[in-house]
Formats: C-alpha cells, sequence, structure tokens
C-alpha cells in the first residue's frame, strides 16, 4: 500500500487513543479536584476563626472559646521528640542495609519486617507504645512516651527513604572512591552520604508530615484531652492538634458551640503540614543544587 | 561475510580480471612469435591500456580499505600483497606487450634455427607455467605450489644466462639476420624480467598467507646459486 | 622487569568459571592493553589486580597475583594500602560530587595527609600530568561536573595519579568519550608510561594498536594470546585472535 493513504484501521487507532486519553485526563484532574474541594471547605470555614489570640491562648469554655496554643505547642515537642528518635535510628538503618549488610537472609528478613512494620495500623503502635512505654517502662502518659510512639511509627518511613536514596546512588561513586583506598566508611560519609542528602532529607521531612498529622498512636501514650498550660518537661502530658481536633468535633462540651474552633485547628493542622511539604520541596532543590548530579 | 570481506572480494575479482588480461597478453606474445599477426598484436596493445585502468583501479580499492576499514592481521597483509601483486602484474603487462610489438616489427617470422638455438619458445613456456601456476597458488591461497614457482624461476635464469653465448654463436654462423637476434635477445631479456615479477607475486603470495618474509632469504639464495 | 605478575589465577563466581588459569606478566613502565568479547573475563581479570572483586558476594579466587613482587591476596595485606599502590581509571567518567580540587585531594585526604601545602602541590602536579591543569587551574573550586566528559575523565586519571600508586588500571578508559577527547586519553598514556605501568582494558581494537607495548587477547575466561602489540595485529598466532582483530568472530 502507498505511503501517505490512511491504513483502514488508522480511524479506529485514532478513536481509541483519543478515549484512553480523556479518561487518563479525567480521572487525574478529578483526584486534583477532590483534594481543592476539600481543602477549600476547609480553609474557608477555618480561615474566620484564625486570629493572633487563636494561635496565642489557651482554650476557654470547655474549648468553646479562646485559642489552641498548648495543642500547637504539644505537636510541635512530639514532632521534634518523634524526629530525635526516628531519625538516628531510621537512617543508620537505611545506611546499614544499603551500604553494610551481605545480601544474606537476614537482610531480607529485616526488610521484610521493616515493610510489614509500614503497613501495621497507628492504633496498634498506640496500644504497643502505652504497653511497652507507658505502662512497661513506667513513662507514664507523658511526652517522652508519646514522642517514642510515633517515632516507632515513622521509623519504616525513615528507614525506606533513606534506602531509596542511598541506592539511586549510582555504584560508579563507591566503586570510585574505594578504589582510591578509601574505606567504606569514608566513601559513605565522604561521598554517598553527601549525594543520597537531598533526597534523605525529603524523605524525613515527608515523614514529619505524617507524624504531625497521626492521633491513635498519641491517643493511650500521651494525648491530653484539656490541659491550658505549656509542657516543662518530656515527662508531662500534652495536648496535640490532631487529638484536639477529634476530641472537639465528638466529644467536646458543646460540639455544637466548638464547631468553629474544629475548622480553625483543622485549618492549623493542613497549614503546618503543607508548609512541612514545601519546605521538603525547597530543601530538596537547593541540596539538589548544590550537590549536583550528572 | 562481512563488509570487508564483500569489499575483499571485489578487489580479488579485478586482479583476476587483470590476470586474464596479462595471460592473454603473454599467450598472443608466443603466437604471434609463431604467426606474424597484426591484427593480434593491435589487440595485445590495446589491452595494454586495459591493464593500466584496472591497476589505476585496484590501487585505488586498496586505498580505501586502508582509510575505510583498518584492516589488521591477514586482512592488513592480504591488501600489501594485492597492492605489490598488482603492480608486478601491470609489470609483467607492459613487457608483453613490449614483446608483442617487437614480434609485430620482426618479420618475416623468426628463422626456425634462431628460434630453436636461443630456446625462445621454451623460455616462453616456462614462463607462462609459471604465470599459470602462481595464479593458482593465489586463487587457492597453495604457499607450496607459489614456493614452486620461486624455483621454476631459476630454469628461466639459466636459459637467460646463456642467451649471450648461443646469440653469439648464431651471429657467427647467421651474419645476415642479426636485426632477428637482437630482437630474440630482447625478447628473452623481457621474459626473465616478466619471470622476475612473478616471482615477486610468488613472494607476496606466502608472505601474506604465512605471514613469512621468503624475499631476502630467497635473493641471498639465488645471489649463491650464482656464484 | 614484571609490575604485574599472575600465576595460573582462576576465578569464580559462584558457580561460574570466569577465569581459567592465566598466567602472564606484565612489564614494568609499559602499557598492556587487554582485549577480548565482553564476557571473556578481561575487566574481571584487570580487577583482581586491585582487589575490586571482593566487593562482589561469592567471588573465588585462586593462584598466586604478585604486584611488584609482593602477593596481593596474602592475609597481611591492607586493600586500601594496596589500592593506593594500583590506581584505577574507569569506563564512564565517574568524579565524586565536589569540587575539581577536593576529587583531586580525595585520594590523599582519605588517605589521612592532612598537611594543606603538601596537597595543594600534590593536587597541581597530578593535575598536570593529566593535562589538565591549564584548562581547570582558574576554577579549582567549581564543581567537577561542570568540565565536559573527557575532562572529567582526565580529572579521574589525576584523581588516580594524586596518591602515586605504581600501576594504573584503566577499563575502557575512552569508551564514553568523543574522538578528540579519545585522542587526549591516547596521548596521555604515552606520556605516563614512563612513570607508570599500565593496564588498560579496551573494546577499541585501534586503541589498543595505538596506545600499548603489549596486547594480550582473552576468549571465555582463558588467554588465548599475549605477544607484543605489532606482531598481535599484524600475524597473530590464534586463529581465535584472528578472527577477533579482523572482525570475523563467531
Amino acid at each position: 500500500m502507498a505511503f501517505g493513504t490512511p491504513s483502514p484501521s488508522h480511524k479506529s487507532k485514532k478513536l481509541s487513543q483519543s478515549i484512553a486519553f480523556f479518561v487518563f485526563r479525567l480521572l487525574s484532574f478529578s483526584v486534583v479536584a477532590i483534594l481543592l474541594v476539600i481543602l477549600g471547605f476547609i480553609l474557608v470555614q477555618g480561615i474566620s476563626v484564625i486570629s493572633w489570640e487563636f494561635l496565642t491562648q489557651m482554650p476557654r469554655e470547655g474549648m468553646t472559646e479562646g485559642g489552641i496554643l498548648p495543642a500547637i505547642v504539644g505537636t510541635l515537642w512530639l514532632v521534634v521528640g518523634s524526629m530525635l528518635f526516628a531519625f538516628p535510628i531510621g537512617v543508620l538503618s537505611g545506611i546499614y542495609i544499603n551500604e553494610y549488610a551481605k545480601d544474606s537472609w537476614l537482610k531480607r528478613f529485616v526488610k521484610l519486617m521493616t515493610n510489614n512494620l509500614a503497613g501495621v495500623p497507628s492504633i496498634v503502635f498506640g496500644l504497643f507504645g502505652m504497653t511497652l512505654f507507658v505502662n512497661q517502662l513506667g513513662f507514664g502518659d507523658s511526652i517522652l512516651a508519646g514522642s517514642l510512639t510515633l517515632g516507632l511509627l515513622a521509623l519504616p518511613v525513615v528507614i525506606r527513604t533513606t534506602e531509596e536514596a542511598l541506592k539511586s546512588i549510582d555504584n560508579s561513586f563507591r566503586v570510585g572512591s574505594l578504589a582510591l583506598g578509601a574505606t567504606k566508611w569514608q566513601t559513605t560519609s565522604r561521598v554517598v552520604l553527601p549525594m543520597a542528602f537531598p533526597n534523605i532529607i525529603t524523605g524525613l521531612i515527608l515523614s514529619i508530615g505524617r507524624v504531625s498529622g497521626e492521633t491513635a498512636p498519641i491517643l493511650f501514650t500521651v494525648a491530653a484531652y484539656f490541659l491550658p498550660k505549656l509542657p516543662n518537661s518530656i515527662f508531662d502530658q500534652v495536648m496535640a492538634l490532631p487529638y484536639h481536633l477529634y476530641v472537639i468535633s465528638t466529644s467536646g462540651t458543646n460540639i455544637e458551640a466548638s464547631r468553629a474552633m474544629a475548622y480553625g485547628t483543622a485549618f492549623v493542622l493542613i497549614v503546618i503540614v503543607l508548609l512541612v511539604n514545601l519546605l521538603a520541596n525547597w530543601l530538596r532543590r537547593y541540596y539538589g543544587k548544590k550537590v549536583k548530579m550528572n | 561475510m562481512n563488509q570487508l570481506d564483500k569489499e575483499l572480494l571485489q578487489i580479488k575479482t579485478k586482479v583476476e580480471e587483470m590476470w586474464t588480461l596479462v595471460d592473454f597478453q603473454l599467450t598472443s606474445g608466443k603466437e604471434a612469435l609463431l604467426s606474424s599477426d597484426e591484427e593480434l598484436a593491435r589487440r595485445v596493445i590495446k589491452s595494454g591500456k586495459k591493464v593500466n585502468a584496472y591497476d589505476i583501479k585496484i590501487d585505488r580499492m586498496c586505498e580505501n580499505i586502508f582509510a575505510l576499514f583498518n584492516p589488521v592481521a591477514i586482512d592488513l597483509r592480504w591488501v600489501l600483497a594485492i597492492l605489490k601483486i598488482n603492480s608486478n602484474l601491470e609489470r609483467i603487462g607492459d613487457y608483453a606487450e613490449s614483446i608483442a610489438s617487437m614480434l609485430k616489427e620482426a618479420t618475416p617470422p623468426i628463422e626456425p634455427t634462431l628460434l630453436e638455438e636461443s630456446r625462445l619458445l621454451k623460455m616462453f613456456e616456462a614462463t607462462e607455467a609459471m604465470l599459470r601456476d602462481v595464479r593458482q597458488a593465489f586463487l587457492e591461497e597453495n604457499t607450496e605450489l607459489a614456493r614452486q614457482v620461486i624455483k621454476q624461476d631459476k630454469r628461466l635464469n639459466k636459459i637467460h644466462a646463456k642467451t649471450d653465448k648461443v646469440l653469439m654463436q648464431y651471429f657467427q654462423t647467421n651474419p645476415d639476420n642479426i636485426y632477428q637476434s637482437l630482437k630474440v635477445a630482447g625478447i628473452i631479456r623481457k621474459l626473465e624480467r616478466i619471470g622476475d615479477h612473478t616471482t615477486n607475486i610468488a613472494e607476496e603470495i606466502v608472505f601474506y598467507v604465512d605471514a613469512k618474509v621468503v624475499k631476502h632469504k630467497q635473493k641471498k639464495k639465488r645471489n649463491k646459486d650464482k656464484e | 622487569m614484571n609490575s604485574v605478575e599472575t600465576k595460573d589465577v582462576h576465578l569464580y563466581y559462584g558457580d561460574f568459571h570466569a577465569l581459567k588459569g592465566i598466567t602472564m606478566a606484565m612489564r614494568k613502565n609499559q602499557v598492556t592493553a587487554f582485549i577480548g568479547p565482553s564476557g571473556c573475563g578481561k575487566s574481571t581479570y584487570l580487577r583482581c589486580f586491585n582487589r575490586m572483586n571482593d566487593l562482589i558476594d561469592g567471588v573465588k579466587i585462586e593462584g598466586d597475583i604478585l604486584i611488584d613482587g609482593v602477593d596481593i591476596y596474602k592475609t597481611n595485606i591492607q586493600v586500601d594500602d594496596l589500592r593506593k599502590h594500583v590506581g584505577m581509571v574507569f569506563q564512564k567518567p565517574n568524579p565524586f560530587p565536589k569540587s575539581i580540587f577536593e576529587n583531586v585531594a580525595y585520594g590523599l585526604r582519605v588517605n589521612g595527609t592532612k598537611d594543606k601545602q603538601f596537597i595543594e602541590e600534590r593536587v597541581e602536579r597530578s593535575l598536570q600530568q593529566a593535562a589538565l591543569w591549564d584548562e581547570v587551574k582558574d576554577k579549582l573550586k567549581k564543581s567537577a561536573f561542570e568540565l565536559s566528559g573527557g575532562q572529567q575523565q582526565r580529572l579521574c586519571i589525576a584523581r588516580a595519579l594524586a596518591i602515586e600508586p605504581s600501576v594504573l588500571l584503566m577499563d575502557e578508559p575512552a569508551s564514553a568519550l568523543d574522538p578528540l577527547s579519545t585522542a587526549k586519553i591516547e596521548e596521555l598514556i604515552h606520556q605516563l608510561k614512563e612513570n607508570y605501568t599500565i593496564v588498560i582494558v579496551t573494546h577499541n581494537m585501534q586503541q589498543a594498536g595505538r596506545v600499548s607495548d603489549h596486547t594480550a587477547f582473552f576468549y571465555l575466561g582463558e588467554l588465548v594470546e599475549y605477544a607484543k602489540t605489532k606482531t598481535i595485529f599484524t600475524n597473530p598466532k590464534d586463529q581465535r585472535t584472528q578472527n577477533y582483530i579482523t572482525g570475523r568472530f563467531g
């Protein structure tokens, strides 16, 4: 057949392609649309509540008035505490698994368990934290217990992202370093980690976002129903944003009256998570430029 | 068969075609010896131009092989050998051509006694045989045959060495036919040169097949033989 | 004198017999080229000389490998010391994501050199040896990734030279480079052999011809033929070598 004359199958091919593209486009747009609707709804409802007072004052009148300062501070404590625990252990485990461990059943087992851990429901972490940290180790309901529990929850994510970040570094860099007489640790710390850093840091920050929004793990380990004061030590209980939101929307003294407060809290929580994600993006770009890859 | 092989085969075909022409030139010379045929001589001289065209063509083809294919090992030796075989063939063709034109001028046909005593015909036949054998050696990559050809050259040299003496005798008995005997002397010299060039070709065949240089050794040996 | 010498070296990747009894010696201050089809073991053999095969799980090596007379697989040999003595340049330029200066200084730093002035002098000298100094002397603080591929490869050579090895292994050092950069690397190899013993793996037959004094042809884990480069390329003894270098393989 001469080149240039359309084949009989040409029309149907073109049609099926258009249909496929239309469906893909529709699906991906609808995901974005749903997200925008949720965010928009909360932002519109919550923005009117936001004020300097709301952010800096204690809750009053059975949490229907005043601010959410203790919950914000509590969440910050928990995030910092959990990351202090999860970062070093997670990053070092990731380094061990990817750089040091030989390919053995042990390594495979550890990786399998890490993946399983990531799939465990967060309420199970909460119960585990209560059993181990609160009761067995006697920390009581405290920032320490809550941070450790949240840390455990974040751990598989940190390990996985570290591992993936390291895996993405081309082996030629390691080999190049080793060939110059560098030890394995010198190679890891001076060549591999600096290169993997942007991706590791991104993973870490995303896990912060996850941790700051969790309710179940802190339910039995740290969160206070109502505690209008700031913590003095890591053995104090604190309020936390997600739990506070849960409380005032489901079991507050006057749910109807605190509806506006709930939207305000949700607004703050979402803004925190969004800011953390933006920070992650910015850091990745910043370090990505600094440690320019081939 | 890869592209280089195809190119080399094309060159080989060209060499064979050229060889056929040169064979024809030499054989025609012999025929002219027995019957002066002006038409034949004309064709020999005409084919000389064709031989020259082949010579240039083959040179150019070899040049391309060097430039485009970076030949190594047997390929490299083969192309080098072809270059030399080519120029030797071209020289043989030149000699055959001039023999033909000399015979044309040597009418009437060479006097039988002169032909007999100078052993010109024998020399012609030996040269033809050598060229035929070396061609076969080339086609079959038969170095044994090529080495035999190198040895055959000695027979030619022997005839050539005696030519002066034979012709001197002939002068004395046939002083009226000096013209023809001068021609005969010239032809014998050219046939001897053809033998040398044929030997060169044989040596190139040994070089490219066995990667052994027989040139130098053979010349030494030949010099020793002469002493 | 022989810089590298091996006796009956066998190497196994698990069950796979990758090197089958290789005995050969590489002369000091000469360039030895390894050629052969992919998977013939030439790179594996090269990596025995600085024990890079140690990094791969399940590799077993038998036989003796002597570098400047020392058996490098003896138990008292420190691998990092060996690798200071036997430098290596890889197929793909792999500069570290550091400045040009730090790339060259890296080998000195990881080997414990602290003297700033010494490091500066050595960096300059190595870059000069690698014929890169004039091109980079004004931008030593710039990232190595700003260099072209050919410059990066010469930087990797400078990096290897900075720790003053006696043997330089090159695993297809120009296969990722354009012809001009390749010519520069080859020119460099000619200069470097005055001070170093060079062993180069290459897939480029003409390159082996241009740069090396001796050539070894490997096939299916065996050393088929090892001779002067001139001999290999004009009159190889083994039919397999002939088939390979004339491109009539398989």
